[in-house]
């Protein structure tokens, strides 16, 4: 069937089966393979995507679950050119080791700030617990949403 | 789609991607050059390989422990549409075997199924869908045998054997060592502590499974794109199993999502290749899910370990007796290494006189026991580190002061017998614990327990060998190139798996040949573009391959000023100076850009290799060839000094870890946050390993299948970690560094054990200390779950 | 290929039955296509809920509130008539999974998949709620405690959907209080939780209290008992203390992969005696 959907700002014509997971539709199908599989089950949220905003797991929606919506992956955040605060401060303050984790952690924080703009650290690591590191130990990326988080707000000109 | 790929196994050559800037300083925070690459998305993993015609490859396991095969039947498969082929062992055309030190490992079982994980046929079929009911068509004919789970019961003159042809029955390996008087130590003793400890099997968990891609070309050359940690040594284990030229075969290794030990060998790569060479030219990939990843592949080795502790009154240690059994599961994937330092660990960073130390590693039906960072000193240090808790407690001394007078300095023996000779900052890092507001303060602390919460705080002593011991050569051969376009070019043979060492490549180029790190460029590990260097393992990456890069880097420097000299008709290459993009000969004012110094200077000019191999000590330690062969003794070591502060809930038995310190002599620090990055990923897995990651097998069947029943730590269960280093001057070391990669992993299970007893005053004889055992030992219940209560004795065999 | 239906309004999600009278019903697609994945479930065809506003919303009704059941969890925390009224549920959202799961789950898939362990369950149970079906043909209302009958069976007939729950607000000064024991912090499937609201009078004296435990039965179990026992009381140790000993015969764990049923009565028991420190409050 046709489906119909905004991918990272882009109007998108596809046709796929109905019942393809989106991981699999974005990876194998669009060629976009910075959204990762780690578990299948929605234990790991490596495959974290954002819809309309919100982070969701690719792993656990179907391709009619595009239909009409607005849906944001990695490579829609920013460039190497043009990092997003969040991508720039994740790399300033090394959070990103193995890197299989960073795209859905990267997404992930995106809906926390968008959520809780100036969060504390518990926020954050509540708001990351759904994404599984296995590399870091959590710290780093919780600094860089901190960085994160001040220079987002410093952009929007509150002190 | 095309665009994905059309060259996918030619590793692009990478650039930085940061912004430009001054040539990085040895000891200063540095971002790594990859992270850009990965925070985008653009970083392309062995498991992002796709591309057109792509046939996927399954394997289908034999779900049963133990067993002789009697067929495989395969025509059902063979006949769907959609499948491409079914193969067997009769596909085989090598040895059909694999594995690091004893090749006993089939790629798809011949004659016996010997673990749950086996692969008993491989599918190629079109898409997953296919593949997945292709195999459920495959119908392996079985005749069960009877199964080994136990590593003291496969020890026994009755047990089934694993392997018919092994001289030794179950037995893979062992040792015994006896420093000064043995067990006669004792009788010098005026106190003793004797324990009991059962440590579990971990999972690596890394967020890429085991997964490849792999091609054969046009030109015959079989390329296998593979997540792993030793591409070098899996060509020729490739081409070995696989019986082919091993001219033939290309292994490329992009940066690994996580490896952490478990890709340290054989997972796909052999499949793969196999596959490949029944693909008719198509590419093919084979890439297991979490829960192929958790039946088939290797894990931390369970381990049973008696310990005997004899000190003076005064805390003075003087005779220890360790009997440790580990658990190796069917074949052999580095367990006689992993036996073999634990041995070499056992007695921790101490001085004792006297010690009588037995290690046996026993084949089972149970999962494969491999590498998994710190393998052998996790299991020992947990148990070392709360015996001394013991001894301390029972001298009423306090346990840090107790380390203090028995560790180790340079010059010292180590409990078997190695001489210090290096580094060692020990001492300091124990100094620089008590030092910290986190020790200081830990009684206030801990008085500040709410209801129903006990605190407590509990220190560990770790040290760890860096590299393969003293017989196997630990090697690495660096190769650096000037390019045409005037940039210096590292060609890694080591693979990063997030470790950083990809990085640590640009600030030891950079920093020798004064460029700027937008001018590097670096080829990740390709059997065809780079040198083999060994194992991405040990702690050695960065000491190994930095080392060889600095002497090529030097060399290319001398070239480089040399023929600039010669350019510039200057008298001599001691006048030239490195400058970024060029070189300047101060006395007269003039340069040449390096782009132009290239275009004078042949390819091979341009390129220099360098070797290098690390030092080892003979020590005359009593045993045979062969256990030196598998590790023992070290020569350069780290060390470290830790202390977790936690919380017990009175009512669930949950065990909190609030803070944590971890301090660490890693040698010289050249990038402190990758450093930290090190210590605090260590110390979560440790933690992990310490508190929730209760891995369970039944009768050689994994229950604990997926990640929803096997309980990775998330970022509500991993405090901040204080992350201290105490930098000794390493001199055979890079700029004086040390490995980082594993010193942390061990002291997370001794220190929270150790804060838990201190805070509710009960010792479990094993981990993870899962609220469940913590709450059952705290009501007053003997804290062996699985029923067998009583204290064990080892006979030594 | 399965067919998958992705219903604009209650009219559609009727026809898709009609075409595929077997087919499953999805909301956020967090448990069932896990089953899918593991090969515990196999139907012919999918209907997914999560465009359906007639399941979406959460309606002040007067003296008491409806909650569609298609309302995905993270809506609900941040849903100010559930935050004034049921902190109980909030509480135990609040430790439902994680993000990304809570924004695709639907508290009507955590009540009809009904897990032993499932976390809105128990609080559901002490605030009443009553489960509103819908069918074709009209609507009824059943207590969710006999719409629940046992792990993974509800009271829903073919042809039949869940379209929400009916909750009463509750006068005078009531304490609210979950707790869920996990294997870690957070994204853990509960080994026992607490779902407890208590009326005291200004002393702290219990008037009024409601408990209801998870995962350590095939169902929530209650304790009507137990509530008596606390009534007349103050809310301190020695009164849950006494308590005890029925809670035992009220709950009836089992031993599985993630904890024995030991552990499961031990921790019940020690999860009353938290309820003390919500004395003075």
């Amino acid at each position: 069937m046709i489906i119909r959907f905004a991918l990272n700002g882009e109007e998108k014509e596809i046709e796929a089966a109905p019942d393809r997971r989106v991981v699999d539709l974005l990876r194998e199908d669009l060629g976009l393979t910075g959204t990762k599989e780690a578990c299948g089950t929605g234990e790991c949220g490596a495959c974290t995507i954002l819809v309309d905003g919100a982070a969701r797991l690719s792993c656990l929606m179907l391709a009619i679950q595009l239909d009409r919506r607005s849906i944001t992956t990695i490579e829609g955040v920013g460039s190497m050119e043009a990092l997003h605060p969040v991508q720039e401060a994740f790399v300033e303050k090394g959070a990103v080791q193995c890197g299989f984790c960073t795209p859905g952690m990267v997404l992930a924080s995106m809906d926390l700030l968008r959520e809780h703009p100036a969060p504390t650290r518990e926020e954050i690591r509540k708001g990351l617990a759904g994404n599984l590191c296995r590399c870091t130990g959590y710290q780093k990326i919780v600094d860089a949403l901190e960085a994160a988080a001040s220079h987002l707000a410093e952009k929007r000109g509150k002190p | 789609m095309d665009a994905m790929h059309d060259d996918p196994y030619l590793t692009k050559v990478r650039g930085w991607d940061g912004p430009a800037g001054g040539a990085p300083e040895v000891g200063t925070s540095f971002p790594r050059a990859d992270a850009w690459s990965k925070v985008t998305g653009a970083e392309k993993y062995a498991a992002d390989y796709y591309g057109q015609d792509l046939i996927w490859a399954g394997a289908k396991r034999a779900g049963v422990p133990h067993a002789r095969v009697k067929a495989v039947h395969v025509e059902e498969a063979r006949r769907m549409p959609g499948v491409a082929a079914v193969l067997t062992h009769k596909d085989v055309k090598g040895t059909n075997r694999q594995g690091v030190v004893r090749k006993d490992q089939p790629v798809l079982v011949d004659d016996k199924v010997r673990h749950c994980g086996d692969a008993v046929a491989l599918v190629l079929a079109e898409d997953r869908e296919t593949l997945k009911r292709a195999l459920e068509q495959v119908a392996p004919d079985l005749e069960p045998l009877p199964g080994v789970f136990d590593p003291e019961d496969a020890l026994r003159p009755d047990a089934p054997l694993l392997h018919e042809d092994h001289a030794d029955g179950n037995l893979l390996f062992k040792a015994d060592l006896e420093a000064g008087e043995g067990v006669k130590g004792f009788s010098a003793c005026d106190v003793e502590v004797e324990h009991d400890f059962q440590t579990p099997w971990q999972e690596h968990a890394y967020l890429e499974t085991e997964v490849g891609w792999a091609r054969v070309e046009e030109d015959g050359t079989l390329v296998i794109v593979a997540s792993t940690q030793t591409p070098f040594r899996d060509r020729s284990e490739a081409a070995d199993a696989l019986g082919l030229d091993i001219e033939r075969v290309r292994v490329v290794a992009p940066f690994p999502g996580g490896a952490f030990g478990g890709k340290d060998g054989i997972t796909v790569q052999t499949l793969l290749g196999l596959a490949a060479l029944h693909a008719g030219g198509r590419p093919v990939k084979m890439w297991w899910d979490r829960e192929e990843s958790f039946a088939a592949g290797t894990k931390r080795h369970p381990a049973r370990l008696h310990y005997r502790l004899g000190a003076t009154k005064d805390g003075i240690l003087k005779a220890l007796q360790v009997y440790l059994l580990l658990d190796t599961g069917p074949y052999d994937h580095l367990g006689g290494v992993v036996m073999t330092l634990a041995l070499e660990h056992a007695g921790g960073p101490y001085r004792i006189p006297n010690t009588s130390l037995s290690a046996r590693c026993a084949y089972t039906n149970n999962p494969i026991g491999g590498a998994f960072r710190a393998f052998g000193v996790a299991q020992a240090a947990g148990a070392m580190e709360q015996m001394m808790d013991l001894l301390a407690r029972r001298l009423a001394m306090d346990p840090i002061e107790i380390r203090l007078r028995n560790v180790l300095r340079k010059g010292d023996r180590t409990p078997i017998g190695v001489s210090l000779q290096h580094s060692i900052g020990m001492e300091e890092c124990l100094s620089a614990l008590k030092r910290h507001p986190l020790y200081l303060e830990r009684e206030k602390w801990k008085a500040g327990a709410g209801p129903f919460k006990r605190r407590g705080a509990g220190a560990a002593a770790v040290m760890l060998g860096i590299g393969y011991g003293p017989v196997v050569p630990d090697v690495a051969n660096a190769k650096v190139r000037l390019t045409r376009k005037g940039r210096i070019r590292v060609y890694s043979g080591v693979v990063d798996m997030g470790q950083g060492n990809a990085a640590t490549c640009f600030q030891i180029a950079g920093s020798i040949l004064s460029q700027t790190p937008d001018t590097l460029e670096l080829v990740l590990p390709d059997t065809e573009r780079t040198l083999p260097s060994g194992s991405a393992a040990a702690s050695r990456t960065t000491y190994t391959f930095g080392n060889a890069l600095i002497g090529a880097c030097q060399a290319l420097k001398q070239r480089i000023l040399e023929k600039a000299a010669d350019l510039l008709m200057a008298a001599s290459a001691e006048e030239m100076v490195m400058e970024p993009g060029m070189v300047r000969h101060p006395v007269s004012g003039r340069d040449v850009p390096l782009a132009r110094l290239a275009a004078f200077m042949a390819e091979p000019e341009r390129t220099v290799t360098h070797r290098f191999r690390a030092p080892t000590a003979p020590d005359g330690i009593p045993v045979s060839e062969e256990v030196r062969i598998h590790g023992l003794g070290h020569t350069v070591f780290s060390y470290a000094a830790h202390l977790a502060c936690v919380e017990v809930d009175e009512l669930t038995g949950e065990v909190d870890v609030r803070r944590y310190l971890s301090v660490s002599d890693c040698g010289r620090v050249i990038n402190p946050q990758a450093y930290e990055q090190q210590i605090q990923g260590s110390v979560a897995q440790g933690l992990g390993y310490a508190v929730m990651e209760d891995f369970k097998v039944r009768d050689g069947q994994v229950e604990t299948r997926d990640l929803s029943t096997y309980i990775l730590p998330t970022a509500m269960d991993v405090p901040d970690v204080d992350v201290v280093a105490v930098q000794t001057h390493e001199t055979t070391g890079p700029f004086g560094l040390k490995g980082v990669g594993e010193i942390g992993t061990s002291g997370p299970v001794p220190a929270i054990a150790n804060a838990v007893a201190d805070a509710v005053g009960v010792r479990l004889s094993r981990w993870p200390l899962t609220d469940e055992r913590v709450l059952e030992a705290m009501q007053g219940m003997e804290a062996l779950i699985s029923g067998k209560d009583e204290h064990r004795r080892y006979d030594i065999r | 290929m399965r067919p998958v239906f992705l219903p604009k309004n209650l009219g559609e999600v009727w026809e898709a039955w009609e075409q595929a009278p077997m087919a499953s019903v999805y909301a956020g697609g967090t448990d069932l296509l896990v089953k899918l994945r593991a090969g515990l479930a196999n139907p012919p065809a999918l209907i997914c809920m999560e465009r359906l506003k007639e399941l979406k919303g959460v309606r002040d009704e007067g003296e008491t509130v409806f909650v569609g059941a298609g309302s995905t969890h993270t809506e609900l925390l941040a849903d100010p008539m559930i935050q004034a009224h049921f902190p109980v549920l909030v509480q135990a959202l609040q430790v439902l999974a994680g993000p990304p799961i809570r924004n695709m789950g639907t508290i009507g898939g955590n009540v009809v998949n009904a897990s032993p362990a499932g976390d809105t369950l128990p609080p559901l149970y002490i605030l009443d709620a009553e489960v509103e079906i819908w069918s074709r043909v009209g609507s009824h209302t059943v207590p969710i405690i006999q719409f629940i009958l046992g792990p993974g069976r509800v009271l829903l007939q073919p042809g039949d959907l869940m379209g929400g729950l009916r909750i009463k607000k509750r006068s005078g000064r009531w304490v609210h209080h979950y707790e869920k024991v996990g294997l870690r912090k957070a994204q853990a499937c509960a080994v026992a939780s607490l779902a407890a609201i208590l009326k005291t009078d200004a002393n702290g004296v219990v008037e009024e209290a409601r408990l209801a435990w998870g995962s350590v039965g095939p169902t929530v179990a209650v304790c009507p008992e137990a509530e008596e026992a606390l009534k007349g009381r103050p809310l301190c140790v020695e009164t849950l203390r006494d308590a005890l000993p029925v809670v035992q015969a009220a709950i009836s764990p089992i031993d599985d992969i993630r904890a024995t049923a030991s552990y499961r009565r031990h921790v019940a028991r020690g999860l009353l005696l938290r309820l003390s420190l919500l004395g003075g409050q």
